[in-house]
């Protein structure tokens, strides 16, 4: 409920420039914990998860690795309460997603596909978003500012690079300035300068004590910004743990990844 | 509410429907005027092939939802589906309603034959266009896509009435939303059977909501 409360206890942020929040908010941010337990879900005859449990904690980066259609992206749509699981529960702060009335204000979502209009600007696409929750349209220029997005503001989202579709995305997740993050593939399509910014961007959130939850299919990248690691293969979590946990005896994540998935042995799907 | 109306003012396509809506029957009846004798159902007539703006925006609002994944942005916004719906369904239902009014006053203006008696066939047209746009928007909702909706609505209403042609082959035609519909503010109708003119927008009304109601419960089953 804490969570709940945060944006509209506060009053109006500062104007920020651009990246220069990754020093930090000022006041720390209080995450609700993500609980996911006995998730099972089927497709037809097709099993897209089955008893997938984790949880990912207050003040952590929380990785969630595994292969393209190992049900990484399924499992985030459950969370949010846009698939429907046949078993389980997902929890935010203690309830389901859905409960919540203003959830921006609780949960930052960046989705897989970019998840606005082409025809829109980008200016538009997050007016009407903040609209849908009551927040103020100052912070949409903040928003944009915050992820260096201002100069494209008044341009449509269709002339958008990947990388600018991205970071309107982070943008969206950002609008309610919630203590929880939920991200899929974050870097999916930024460049390296993108990619060391959210990694420092996302490393101070969690500082801050916000949760933060992001799949990927990368691990070097991963390696380097995340507390725990959870790993999905075929739709089971087959490792659940501290980076150093999950690592183990092996050199690096991704030696550890390849024998637990045993994907270096099928070949590149 | 107002988010769903920001929804539709951000989109360059919903303001083109818009104006389709306003613009089409005032020029019809311009240039009809010439060839036409005037008579009881001048600017009606043209009104109706009007409805072809709220058709093409009813395909807009739920289409979109469809475009770049923009459905999972709305649902992570207000998870409720039942109420991005209730919301959806309001913005289109004013939009539309601002649009027919509008755009009968400018139509029969034109005409000459905008009258004090006009009022309850310029309802019947409001009535009309709203449940058009909104028999589009249901169709789109239920297959994801404005493909039904703007090539059978669209090309019925401007092109080839497949609704005529269907009075010809069985009287039951009569009943199809289109042609009913209009009963509530056309005198002159050649296709048979004889709705008065609520009968015919409940005949209309029914069809809507059964086709909403389908529409809305796959949209609150399916994932998104």
């Amino acid at each position: 409920m804490r969570a709940a409360r945060r944006a509209s206890d506060q009053g109006p942020r500062s104007r920020t420039g651009p990246r220069s929040d990754v020093a930090g908010p000022g006041p720390a941010l209080t995450g609700g914990v993500i609980t996911i337990e006995h998730v099972s879900k089927r497709r037809g005859r097709t099993t897209i998860l089955s008893d997938v449990g984790f949880a990912a904690r207050p003040g952590r980066v929380t990785g969630f690795l595994g292969p393209n259609g190992a049900g990484k992206s399924s499992t985030l749509r459950i969370l949010l309460g846009l698939d429907r699981a046949q078993r389980g529960t997902a929890l935010v702060a203690g309830r389901p997603f859905a409960a919540w009335r203003r959830p921006l204000t609780v949960v930052g979502a960046l989705l897989d596909e970019g998840g606005a209009h082409r025809a829109r600007t980008g200016r538009a696409h997050l007016r009407w978003i903040a609209a849908s929750n009551g927040l103020a349209r100052s912070r949409v220029d903040e928003v944009l500012d915050l992820v260096g997005l201002g100069d494209a503001a008044g341009r449509r989202i269709g002339s958008y690079s990947l990388g600018m579709g991205r970071r309107l995305g982070l943008a969206a997740a950002l609008l309610g300035d919630p203590a929880v993050l939920v991200l899929d593939e974050p870097v999916n399509g930024l460049d390296a300068g993108g990619i060391r910014w959210m990694r420092e961007f996302l490393r101070r959130r969690a500082a801050d004590g916000a949760t933060v939850l992001l799949s990927s299919h990368l691990m070097g990248e991963l390696a380097e910004t995340v507390d725990d690691v959870v790993v999905i293969d075929r739709g089971r979590i087959i490792a659940d743990g501290t980076l150093s946990e999950v690592t183990g005896a092996h050199p690096s994540l991704e030696d550890a990844y390849f024998a637990l998935t045993e994907a270096g042995t099928r070949g590149p799907r | 509410m107002r988010t769903e109306l920001l929804k539709l003012a951000g989109l360059p396509s919903a303001w083109v429907a818009a104006a389709l809506g306003l613009l089409i029957p005032p020029l019809l009846v311009t240039l009809n005027a010439r060839a036409v004798p005037a008579g009881t159902d001048t600017g009606f007539v043209e009104l109706t092939v009007g409805v072809l703006g709220p058709l093409v925006l009813g395909t807009i609002a739920a289409g979109s939802e469809y475009r770049g994944g923009q459905l999972r942005t709305s649902l992570v916004c207000v998870p409720s589906r039942l109420r991005l719906l209730a919301a959806k369904t309001g913005a289109v239902t004013l939009t539309v309603a601002v649009t027919a009014a509008l755009s009968a006053v400018l139509t029969l203006g034109v005409a000459g034959v905008l009258t004090g008696g006009a009022g309850p066939r310029i309802a019947g047209v409001v009535v009309y266009w709203v449940l058009g746009g909104l028999l589009a928007y249901g169709i789109t909702l239920l297959t994801r896509s404005g493909v039904l909706p703007l090539t059978v609505l669209i090309v019925n209403t401007t092109a080839v009435s497949f609704s005529y042609l269907l009075t010809k082959v069985t009287p039951l035609a009569a009943y199809l939303p289109d042609l009913a519909g209009a009963r509530m503010y056309l005198h002159d109708m050649d296709t048979p059977g004889d709705l008065a003119p609520v009968t015919g927008g409940l005949v209309m009304a029914a069809w809507v909501a059964a086709v909403l109601g389908v529409a809305g419960y796959v949209f609150h089953r399916r994932d998104a």
